[in-house]
């Protein structure tokens, strides 16, 4: 698409030669990007196309013409009109071999013992371009290795100096943690007085680390990449929907891996969503509890159906979906309840109660990409770090090109510059005059309005700001809400939604409610209600239930998942559900049996079809339509301080992360453990 | 034998019974033994023609070997399946093993041991070996199972195809002995090649008929060349495949009596049964028992017969049919004829008869 | 003529004569059979028989869990499963050998680098029941223990052909 649009302005496109075929780049393009647009594959280690350039390896040698008449360094050197570019000439070949055998000298070739081995960049390239044997008969380097945290177990011997660990760190993730101390044969890739790596996405310089230096701690030695069967399903950790690859081994997942999407997570993926897939083994629910005598005990099916139909639910039932949950089971699970009679369906379990009536006021409308582009922006209430870390890095990027960022809340560290405007809210209804100045002055603006602001009823308020600045412009919405909760926008999109929020329900006291993995709900609102918890993890709801189902987590069943910008993707099954736990929608299809209603669907592809029948937007993989924003209310105002943005903790913000052992390590040692430390001094 | 109990006090009709009694133990058991060790004899050979050792290992000299299968196959589970016929499937085995027995009724193992010394002795054995085609049908019908069943067809078609055969040549030998008793046969016998030699077979136009005897007999017991009723490339095991066990045991020890048998009828009608070789008194010739004559005339026979089967591969079953019924069969009677012509020409038969 | 001789010939069973008469030669040769149980042949350095896990000398266990005997394994006979030891070291938890399944092809100590699983000269280890030729990591470390000598110097016959 980039070669289409360059294509049209036919004046600056130069053309080169790549192994005598000749070609038009893109202005700016390097050597390398020449090759690869020939077809040509090129070998290299320290580029990669979201780093900066640092042309250190010198495995990307090319020979071009006109030039000095020696191998060139393809990934450093801008492609220019009349270049002669050769990748097959005898001396590309003995120039890779050299490198190649260069690099290896300090190398321990210990494949056999390196968690690399199979997916190794280096691997690869030895054998492809390599000479077959190395000259070298010295002593090797040796590096004592570091400590980079409970996440990255590192082995830096194998260090290959390509810096892309270094350049992540520094541009994408914006916090200086790990850099190269020593030069030459003594350089050494290491954290500042090895400390923890500590940034939310520090886990993906394991991909980005070309040989088996920086590997995966809680991975290690786990399983060899040809072993895994590679799933692709969609991260629920949190709101921003990344692509992600589940690779499984039998009954077990054993690690994800960021999917390249560049509309949603690029290639980076936050180290909630890629290391709490070990909480998926752990505190599982694999058999049917029914509480007796205030103790819940182990039961089967037909019982617990019997109990669920022995409390009358008919006409009044209620579904409260958690943050998990794809839209095929909440789809399912409305089925049921308006089968019944009720209407009772809430997914925001804190108790928010903002309109949902009109979507595009609650999704974050710019898009992720589109958020690079703007100028000026209103961050209300969003710990975005922490809520979205990989939005975070999209509005790092904004910064960088120069957009000015205002941020209403209690302070965070947001690695790039940005205002912090006071805790009030208040403040959306009279901005100071210096930030009112840049929304007036902005030709992209935008306003991301997160959970707090939510919670604290700024949602009106938030419009109102969006139509003074006339954020809605040709071709640009800059009106955003971001949420955290992989299930917020299918919930709202089908409607698990009240007009006065979970209180409502909590009104109504429905006779059964059905919590569809459901964790952060105050239960102590629904006493008299019988509580039947259909979730994967014994968590919050499960413990407060009196009924539990054991029901399938985001990797053990086929689901379409709405991100916050309104996205709809799909999430495949990667592994079977343990014990008795079941996939949601056939325990609801069950449980409409045993409640004698019909909900019309008897296989997962007709409740599909039900759903996209009811849902049509569900149907689409891609942005979903949702019109445009609601007329602003231009009395709206709201007041009141945010206090504290409503995640405590990054690494425990569902059942599956606090269930994992690795999200607990981190937890403790990363978020608690600087308290701790500095507590003892 | 009914004398001897007789004087010890008995009546008459218990010695008889008695004699009966320990007559027929006295045969079956020491044949029971004897199929044993001929079944060793016989991988023993085969294999030493293989340039093999055979079983080495059980007992001295591997001799005990069919003990241990024996002993094996009766620890094994007896397997019905549950589409045969259960009566007639347990009856065939028992059927095939208690025919190929009764036929040792009238085999003199010298001039005074035979059990029945009926003068229709030769007819008697006719009547029992063509009996034996019966388990084998019953096995193959009763199995249920079409590997089986084919067997059992071919097993019939093929007995009855070389008793037509054997029926002349038997007819032959009378017509020289003048007799259906097989001891008055072996009498014939004695001095019957120039006064010297104790056989039929070197009469030139006896020893055709006792190669196509010894051919015959291969068939009739469904030895190699001709076990096309057991030819495990077509038919998996033949009328066996179903069984196990003792009843499988069973058919396996009727198989090697009935073989013995025919080495037996070998020797007693062409090579003098229990009569010496020689009719000279050479060493103490006469003086060694004849059964040793009969049991080294015997084993001899089943060297051929192990001889053969290591030696010709199986014929198909038309050259089968086609060796009965257009080679064996017209050949056999001319030879009737042609004997009958002899004998009366020689004036072995005259206003006598 | 031919035809004469050929009636002669098939009428006196010619051929059948011969036969028997080269097979009676065979019955008197000697016999080219080891009397087995007492007599073994000698058995190639490459023989590939049963398997066995070694150790070093100081008796650390060869493997290192790196897993291409089980990636090479054309029968998938061969289960892994590792994790790090307390010690850091990259070690199996679980090394099992299906012998039910294995083909003996040897790929799998042509494939280990630390000549760790080797298929060594043990030929007789029939077993009364299926499973006792489920080969777990201890039984293959105690083959290797007890074999090692053999083993070692199998190899060390071969190291000039590797």
């Amino acid at each position: 698409m980039a070669m289409k649009a360059a294509r049209k302005r036919v004046k600056t496109m130069p053309k080169v030669t790549v192994d005598g075929q000749e070609i038009e780049v893109p202005d700016g393009a390097t050597v390398l990007q020449a090759c690869e647009l020939a077809g040509k594959e090129i070998p290299r280690f320290c580029y990669h196309e979201r780093l900066s350039i640092a042309g250190n390896c010198r495995m990307c040698l090319v020979e071009v013409k006109p030039g000095p008449p020696k191998p060139q360094a393809s990934c450093a050197l801008p492609a220019t009109d009349g270049q002669e570019i050769r990748t097959d000439s005898e001396m590309v070949k003995t120039a890779r071999e050299g490198v190649m055998e260069f690099l290896l000298i300090n190398h321990p070739l210990d494949c056999p013992i390196c968690d690399q081995g199979g997916e190794c960049d280096l691997q690869d390239q030895s054998v492809a371009y390599g000479r077959g044997g190395s000259r070298y008969d010295e002593n090797k380097r040796a590096v004592t290795e570091k400590y980079m945290g409970p996440l990255i177990k590192t082995v830096m011997t194998r260090c290959i100096h390509c810096t892309r660990c270094v350049r992540f760190s520094e541009e994408i993730a914006g916090v200086d943690e790990i850099g190269a101390i020593g030069r030459g044969e003594d350089m050494q890739i290491t954290t500042y007085l090895e400390q923890a790596a500590e940034h939310e996405l520090s886990a993906n310089v394991i991909d980005l680390c070309p040989v088996g230096a920086l590997t995966s701690r809680p991975y290690a030695f786990e399983a060899r990449p040809w072993e895994l069967k590679k799933t692709h399903s969609i991260d629920v950790s949190d709101a921003v929907g990344a692509n992600i690859r589940l690779d499984s081994r039998g009954r077990e997942v054993m690690r994800a891996l960021p999917r390249n999407n560049d509309d949603v997570n690029e290639e980076w993926l936050s180290d909630k969503g890629r290391y709490m897939v070990d909480g998926l083994g752990k505190r599982r629910l694999d058999r049917v509890f029914i509480r007796k005598g205030g103790k819940l005990q182990p039961a089967d099916w037909d019982s617990a159906f019997k109990a669920i139909a022995k409390s009358r639910p008919q006409g009044s039932i209620a579904a409260i979906a958690g943050d998990l949950v794809d839209c095929e089971t909440m789809f399912a699970a409305s089925t049921l309840v308006k089968a019944l009679g009720s209407d009772l369906l809430e997914g925001r379990q804190t108790g928010m109660d903002y309109a949902a009536d009109n979507l595009a006021a609650v999704a974050f409308n710019s898009t992720f990409a589109g958020i690079e582009t703007a100028d000026a922006i209103l961050i209300v209430g969003s710990h975005v770090r922490w809520e979205a870390p990989l939005v975070n890095v999209r509005l790092r990027k904004a910064a960088k090109r120069g957009a000015k960022i205002f941020v209403v809340g209690p302070f965070w560290d947001t690695t790039y510059p940005a205002h912090f405007i006071g805790d009030d809210v208040s403040v959306l209804d009279n901005l100071p005059d210096e930030v009112a100045d840049v929304f007036e002055g902005a030709e992209r603006p935008a306003i991301i309005m997160g959970g707090a602001a939510l919670a604290q009823g700024a949602l009106g308020a938030g419009l109102a700001f969006a139509a003074q600045f006339k954020l809605t412009r040709d071709g640009w919405n800059g009106f955003n809400v971001l949420h955290f909760s992989a299930a917020r926008m299918g919930g709202l999109m089908l409607g698990y939604a009240q007009k006065g929020g979970i209180a409502d329900i909590a009104a109504a006291a429905p006779k059964v409610v059905l919590a569809l993995g459901a964790d952060e709900v105050d239960w102590s609102q629904f006493g008299g209600s019988l509580k039947v918890y259909i979730g994967h993890h014994g968590d919050k709801g499960a413990h407060a239930a009196d009924i539990i189902l054991p029901a399938a987590s985001f990797a053990e069943k086929d689901g379409t998942y709405v991100n916050t910008e309104g996205r709809v993707q799909f999430a495949e099954k990667a592994v079977f559900a343990p014990g008795d736990a079941r996939e949601d929608w056939t325990i609801l299809r069950a449980l409409a049996d045993a409640l004698k209603v019909s909900v019309g669907f008897d296989s997962f592809a007709e409740l599909q079809s039900a759903m996209i029948a009811a849902v049509p937007a569900l149907g689409e993989e891609g942005l979903a339509d949702y019109g445009t924003l609601p007329k602003a209310d231009g009395n709206a105002t709201v007041d009141g301080a945010i206090s504290a943005y409503p995640i405590k903790d990054f690494y425990l913000t569902n059942a599956i992360a606090r269930a994992s052992e690795v999200m607990q390590r981190c937890s403790a040692e990363l978020l608690h453990g600087g308290e701790f430390a500095e507590a003892a001094e | 034998m009914t004398e001897t109990f007789q004087s010890w006090g008995m009546s008459y009709e218990w010695a008889w019974g008695l004699a009966t009694i320990s007559g027929i133990l006295l045969i079956a058991l020491p044949l029971m033994l004897a199929v044993a060790m001929i079944i060793y004899v016989d991988r023993k050979v085969w294999a030493a023609i293989n340039l093999r050792r055979g079983p080495n290992v059980v007992g001295p000299f591997g001799l005990l070997q069919s003990f241990a299968d024996g002993l094996k196959v009766f620890l094994q589970e007896t397997i019905i399946p549950s589409a045969a016929n259960k009566g007639i499937f347990i009856l065939a085995p028992i059927v095939t093993f208690t025919v190929a027995l009764a036929a040792w009724a009238v085999v003199p193992f010298s001039s005074t041991a035979v059990l029945a010394d009926i003068n229709v002795g030769l007819l008697y054995i006719l009547a029992i070996s063509s009996l034996s085609v019966y388990g084998i049908v019953m096995a193959g019908w009763a199995s249920n199972s079409k590997y089986p069943f084919f067997s059992a067809m071919r097993a019939a078609a093929q007995m009855i195809s070389y008793e037509v055969a054997i029926g002349f040549i038997l007819i032959c030998v009378v017509l020289f002995a003048g007799t259906y008793n097989l001891n008055d046969i072996v009498r014939a016998q004695e001095g019957f090649g120039f006064g010297l030699i104790n056989a039929y077979v070197i009469h030139p136009l006896l020893f055709p008929m006792w190669v196509m005897f010894f051919i015959s007999s291969l068939a009739e017991t469904q030895r190699v060349p001709f076990d096309l009723t057991e030819a495990e490339s077509e038919l998996v095991a033949g009328y066996q495949t179903e069984y196990s066990s003792m009843s499988f045991a069973l058919f396996w020890l009727g198989e090697y009596a009935n073989i013995l048998l025919m080495c037996v009828l070998n020797a007693i009608l062409f090579f003098g049964g229990w009569l010496p070789p020689l009719n000279i008194d050479l060493i103490p010739w006469f003086d060694i028992p004849g059964i040793v004559w009969l049991l080294l005339k015997t084993f001899f026979f089943f060297f051929m017969f192990s001889w053969v089967m290591a030696t010709v591969p199986r014929y198909r079953y038309d050259q089968l049919m086609r060796l009965g019924w257009k080679v064996f069969l017209p050949i056999s009677l001319g030879f009737v004829v042609v004997i009958s012509g002899y004998l009366m020409a020689t004036g072995h038969y005259g206003a006598a008869a | 003529m031919t035809s004469v001789a050929h009636l002669i010939k098939s009428f006196t069973l010619w051929e059948f004569v011969k036969a028997h008469a080269l097979t009676l030669k065979y019955f008197f040769k000697p016999k080219v059979t080891l009397n087995y149980p007492f007599e073994k042949n000698p058995l190639s350095p490459r023989f590939r028989g049963e398997h066995a896990l070694r150790r070093y000398p100081n008796g650390e266990e060869r493997c290192i869990a790196c897993k291409l005997c089980e990636a090479v394994c054309p029968a998938q006979a061969i289960t892994i499963e590792s994790e790090p030891r307390d010690d850091g070291s990259r070690r199996t938890t679980r090394y099992d050998i299906d012998m039910t399944k294995c083909i003996y092809c040897g790929f799998c100590q042509e494939a280990c680098p630390v000549d760790a699983v080797v298929e060594g000269p043990n030929f007789e280890y029939a077993t009364e029941t299926r499973e006792e030729l489920l080969y777990d990591k201890a039984k293959l470390l105690a083959n290797g223990d007890k074999w090692e000598r053999a083993i070692a110097a199998n190899l060390e016959a071969d190291a000039p052909y590797r």
